[in-house]
């Protein structure tokens, strides 16, 4: 194959791969930097997909099936946020029940789902004008879903709200130091809350995505390790909503390449791509930056209790 | 919509106790599991299953008839290995959620030792078993090394390197190592029967794995009460500024802990191939996620060694019953999952209530209580970040 | 079987005592099947509940009952729950269950088990298999007319003798209609993998693969096909449903053949716990275990009849004729027993020239059962290539 077209196929593909990636990894990040980590990404991606399916197919709308999904995934973070933040049980613990008990219900709803198609599913579009580009029209604007998109947009969005508002100071805070935010007169857990339900909204958006428009069906194991890959990939862009993009990317790129390049290598070897990948390009960002490379949320994965420190 | 976020003060605050009274976490813990027990009975009506005899059933298939009862044990052995080790690496929060991929690198070094190995019949056990920890240990090893000098995130790469150990075992039984004898499904050769472990009786309980997981776990009790060693991953759990006034390597004890931690994890592969399997298998076969269950073991038994023994066969019984919702009583198959997922969020959810008590509050300390300790984190400090050894960590005893 | 049905009782009429004590009744009869996968997962395991609710269906009252998703692991202790509820025919599906089936079958030797796609046998463990080569065969026909680039696209799970032979089959039909097609194959090494799959079949789309057909458990490979507009093929299943308008054929199983001419020879006492040690079913077209079509009773999806009427060539054993009317014959001639046709017969030979079957040899089912090589037009990675 030409070099050019493989470029373009393969970010084009990257694009369309990671963006459930994206969407999923993005709440993680929005939750964990209030300092709550959700290790049940995957559970709620798999409750958004299966919802989003059934509710897709019973109403022949997949939009109302794409707010469905986020719903299941809101309220999958909704057990964890009380779990994990007015409960004060182990965060880490709770995820990891979450996920097991997401992906076991969503298999039981999706019973009823299995082996039938999706009369009407997302359309991919091209978008107008842009489509005409050379080398740029083929990789980014051709053939994708509107999802995609919007998760870029959806980042810089995340981008803009952390960074350059109060409220999103006041999440950061709350990841960083509760006992001074709540020092400052300010509520810990309201955000907490908040941002893990955002959190939880768009791992089930991320599954709606597979079941409504990457694959348009629904079965079990459907996600298939998607969302252990998002909670990677929300530490692998350092918390940050912008960086997110590239390493969903980057993700994305080395999976789709480890098919096309099966003739050049053994492909028993090019499946381990991604993750051999992911771990070189850590340590290559870590031997760059130094020792303070990671910028965790000081109070990540910690209950907040008043009066104690 | 700041302002909305005001707190109001509330009347009564939450006494936090570091060290609650066992009686106090032992009831704790039989409510738990009563609740759940409940909310399974309930699970059991409504999909018309006469709920006495389901419990009936599950108590006689698991705990009470011999063969029951060795395979409930047997599901806790890997946990048991895998538990005990990730107990020791989050005491010094260090985040291996490797362990899926430590079995599975166990089980390659035990494969190696049992196929490609000539050695004299009684030697060959002990030299899997040392093969499989020291498989195991090394692929622990890598990311544990890679946090302590560079600072790279252990939850990242642990968690790839259960991807990469995964693939690397479907290349082995694909390519080189692949059977001649199995019509060309994905199989190494059968281990010969010196490679394989003794079973009790007609069970099949393979009691070395499960005689070491025992002793190495009153080895980590001992290690951690008594030793200099346990002291230092004590302060290091604690707070790692702390361990660098007390002269404390931390680099040094996370790389010791962590390949500990993974070493446990491969005498569990070795377990699995050389008691059940007999031979390399796929991996998604070779190991049912017992990796990812142990993280629950060791978070379930809070730091205290000897309660991983509990923990494993409490979830070994969990994933037994499962088996039999079922198998006996024809429930979907989907629905253990949700069962063990509900049990586990009830148990975690259930943990604080150990750790201290609701207290009225003194109205005088209302008034002054948690006065300015420190500004609002500036902005930067988000993005600045913490220290190499702050990544996100999380001590298991809850908040230090 | 009315034959062997009347052959029983006559027998029965002569030896009043000893060979009828071997009858069993129906009502006596309760078979367990553990399925490797969910029974979702409209592929495998798919088909062999299908079979299973056919032989309900052939015999009225039969109790039967199945365990799905279930690990290699976990067989044995699940054969002794379900013995002890009183199952006396175990049926276990994957190659994996094999140790679990046999360590069983020595503990319960009254009981009855049957090995899908297995090797190994004892008095009371018959294996079976109904294999799809002859079908890939007539898709690989199908293919090789309805390409327009030439390139056909094959995602494929693990490279082990079964699905390699099932891409020889398919390639040596694309080969006999268009001799230029070739088939470019890309390796999941899962059975399972929905998003390896979509990216799968979007890399050879890239390469100018046209048409696709697949071994995988999910319909993926139909859907993104579907997306361009080119045509598939159904896999175990009829994957229809999923794109009416572009499968154009496919193998459909029909495991209750085998399952239906056992539990007849089990009630009429031919079968039984001791003399299961050569029976071995490995059953094709001609016994009616496996199936060429879109969905059952469709050989050829309408929308494509025009064009593969349209497409005649001249071919060497039948001269002029359609690559419709080529599938239709070379289907009947395979549906004979023994088949008057094997797509295996030389002269073939492997893709680095050397002659593999001389001219008028057919491979045995041995060879069959343990293929490595890869046929003239594959292309792609091969592991285990001779």
């Amino acid at each position: 194959m030409d070099i050019d077209v493989l470029v373009v196929a393969t970010i084009a593909r990257a694009l369309a791969f990671a963006t459930p990636l994206l969407w999923a990894a993005l709440g993680e990040v929005i939750a964990e930097r209030s300092g709550v980590v959700n290790l049940g990404v995957e559970g709620m991606m798999a409750l958004g997909a299966v919802t989003g399916f059934a509710v897709a197919f019973t109403t022949g709308d997949v939009w109302w099936g794409l707010a469905a999904a986020g719903l299941a995934g809101m309220l999958g973070s909704l057990l964890h946020a009380f779990v994990a933040i007015t409960l004060r049980a182990d965060a880490y613990v709770s995820g990891l029940s979450l996920t097991m008990l997401g992906l076991g219900l969503s298999a039981l709803i999706g019973r009823a789902w299995v082996g039938r198609p999706l009369p009407d599913p997302m359309r991919t579009i091209d978008v107008p004008w842009l489509r005409e580009l050379p080398l740029l029209g083929p990789m980014l604007f051709q053939g994708q879903y509107v999802l995609t998109y919007a998760a870029l947009l959806a980042a810089v969005v995340a981008w803009a709200m952390l960074f350059h508002t109060r409220g999103g100071l006041v999440l950061r805070s709350v990841g960083e130091n509760p006992t001074a935010v709540d020092a400052a007169g300010l509520h810990v857990r309201p955000v907490r809350y908040a941002a893990v339900l955002i959190g939880g909204l768009l791992a089930g958006i991320g599954g709606g995505y597979l079941s409504l428009a990457y694959r348009p069906s629904w079965g079990e194991g459907m996600v298939n390790g998607l969302g252990w890959i998002a909670l990677a990939l929300a530490i692998f862009a350092m918390w940050h909503p912008l960086r997110v993009i590239v390493a969903g990317l980057l993700f994305g790129a080395c999976f789709t390449l480890a098919f096309r390049l099966q003739t050049v290598f053994p492909p028993e070897l090019l499946t381990m791509l991604p993750y051999v990948f992911t771990v070189l390009a850590l340590v290559f960002t870590a031997w760059r930056r130094g020792r303070l490379a990671f910028g965790a949320p000081e109070a990540l994965g910690r209950a907040y209790l008043r009066g104690e420190r | 919509m700041i302002g909305a976020l005001r707190r109001r003060r509330a009347a009564r605050r939450w006494e936090p106790r570091a060290d609650a009274p066992a009686w106090r976490v032992m009831l704790v813990t039989i409510a738990a599991v009563a609740v759940a027990a409940l909310v399974v009975t309930w699970v059991f009506v409504a999909y018309g299953v006469a709920p006495g005899e389901a419990w009936a059933t599950i108590v006689r298939r698991t705990l009470l008839e011999p063969r029951g009862l060795s395979e409930t044990v047997r599901k806790a052995i890997p946990l048991l290995l895998a538990g005990i080790g990730l107990l020791l690496a989050f005491r010094a929060r260090f985040w291996n959620i490797g362990a899926e991929g430590q079995i599975l690198a166990g089980a390659i070094g035990a494969t190696a030792v049992a196929l490609f190995t000539e050695l004299p019949g009684p030697l060959v056990v002990p030299a899997m078993f040392l093969a499989g920890m020291l498989a195991g240990a090394a692929w622990g090893a890598v990311p544990a090394l890679l946090k302590a000098r560079m600072g790279v995130n252990e939850i990242i790469t642990t968690l790839m390197f259960n991807y990469i150990a995964l693939y690397l075992v479907r290349w082995l039984i694909n390519g080189p190592w692949k059977a001649r004898s199995a019509t060309g499904f994905s199989y190494s050769e059968r281990f010969p029967a010196e490679a394989v472990l003794p079973t009790l009786g007609a069970t099949r309980l393979h009691w070395p794995t499960l005689a070491i997981a025992l002793v190495l776990v009153a080895v980590v009790a001992l290690l951690l009460a008594r030793s200099r060693f346990g002291f230092e991953v004590e302060v290091l759990g604690r707070s790692p500024e702390a361990a660098r006034y007390a002269g404390i390597d931390a680099g040094r004890v996370t790389l010791l802990l962590a390949a500990l931690a993974a070493g446990a994890a491969g005498l569990a592969g070795v377990g699995e191939v050389a008691g059940i399997h007999r031979r390399l298998v796929e991996p998604t076969q070779l190991s049912l996620g017992y990796g990812y269950a142990a993280i629950l073991v060791a978070l379930l038994a809070r730091g205290k060694a000897l309660a991983v023994v509990p923990a494993a066969l409490f979830l070994g019984f969990v994933f037994a019953a499962g088996d039999v919702m079922r198998v006996s009583l024809r429930l979907p198959s989907q629905l253990p999952d949700v069962v063990t997922g509900l049990v586990l969020l009830l148990v975690v959810a259930s943990e604080p209530l150990t750790r201290g008590r609701w207290v009225r509050r003194d109205p005088a300390e209302a008034a002054t209580a948690p006065a300015a300790e420190a500004p609002v984190a500036p902005p930067a400090a988000a993005t600045a970040g913490a220290p190499a050894g702050g990544a996100a960590h999380a001590s298991p005893d809850g908040e230090g | 079987m009315k034959h062997a049905a009347r052959l029983a009782l006559a027998l029965a009429l002569l030896l009043p005592l000893g060979f009828g004590s071997a009858q069993r009744a129906l009502e006596d009869l309760k078979i367990a099947f553990l399925y490797v996968g969910p029974v979702g997962d409209y592929g495998f395991s798919y088909a062999h509940d299908l079979g299973r609710q056919a032989l309900v269906e052939r015999f009225p009252g039969l109790e039967t009952t199945f365990v799905e998703s279930v690990p290699e692991a976990e067989v044995e202790p699940f054969v002794d729950q379900l013995i002890a509820d009183g199952h006396n025919v175990i049926i276990g599906t994957s190659f994996g269950f094999g140790d679990g089936l046999l360590a069983a079958a020595e503990r319960y030797p009254d009981v009855i088990f049957g090995h899908a796609t297995g090797i190994e046998r004892a008095p009371n463990v018959f294996t079976f298999m109904a294999d799809f080569w002859q079908v890939y065969y007539l898709n690989g026909l199908v293919a090789g007319a309805l390409s327009e680039t030439g390139t056909i696209g094959y995602v494929a799970a693990f490279p082990i003798p079964e699905v390699k032979r099932h891409i020889n089959a398919f390639a040596i039909g694309a080969r006999e209609v268009d001799p230029d097609a070739v088939v470019e194959v890309r390796w999941l090494y899962a059975w399972f993998d929905p998003a390896g799959a979509q990216e799968a079949t979007q890399a050879l789309m890239s390469e100018g693969a046209d048409v696709f057909a697949f071994t995988e458990d999910t319909p993926t490979v139909i859907q993104v096909a579907a997306t361009r507009g080119f045509p598939s093929f159904s896999h175990y299943a009829s994957m229809l449903p999923f794109s009416p308008e572009t499968v154009a054929s496919g193998q459909l199983v029909n495991w209750e053949a085998i399952l239906i001419d056992v539990v007849e020879k089990i009630l009429d006492g031919t079968y039984t716990a001791d003399n299961l040690a050569d029976v071995d079913y490995f059953w094709g077209l001609g016994e009616g275990s496996v199936e060429a079509g879109a969905e059952p009773g469709m050989l050829i999806n309408p929308v494509y009849e025009a064009q593969l009427r349209a497409e005649v060539l001249d071919h060497p054993e039948f001269g002029e004729i359609s690559v419709y009317e080529l599938v239709e014959r070379r289907l009947e001639q395979m549906s004979t027993l023994p088949p008057e046709f094997e797509p295996f017969t030389g002269p073939l030979r492997d893709r680095q020239g050397n002659l593999v079957y001389a001219d008028g040899v057919s491979a045995t089912i041995d060879e069959l059962l343990g293929m490595e090589w890869a046929a003239e037009n594959v292309r792609g990675p091969w592991d285990g290539e001779p």
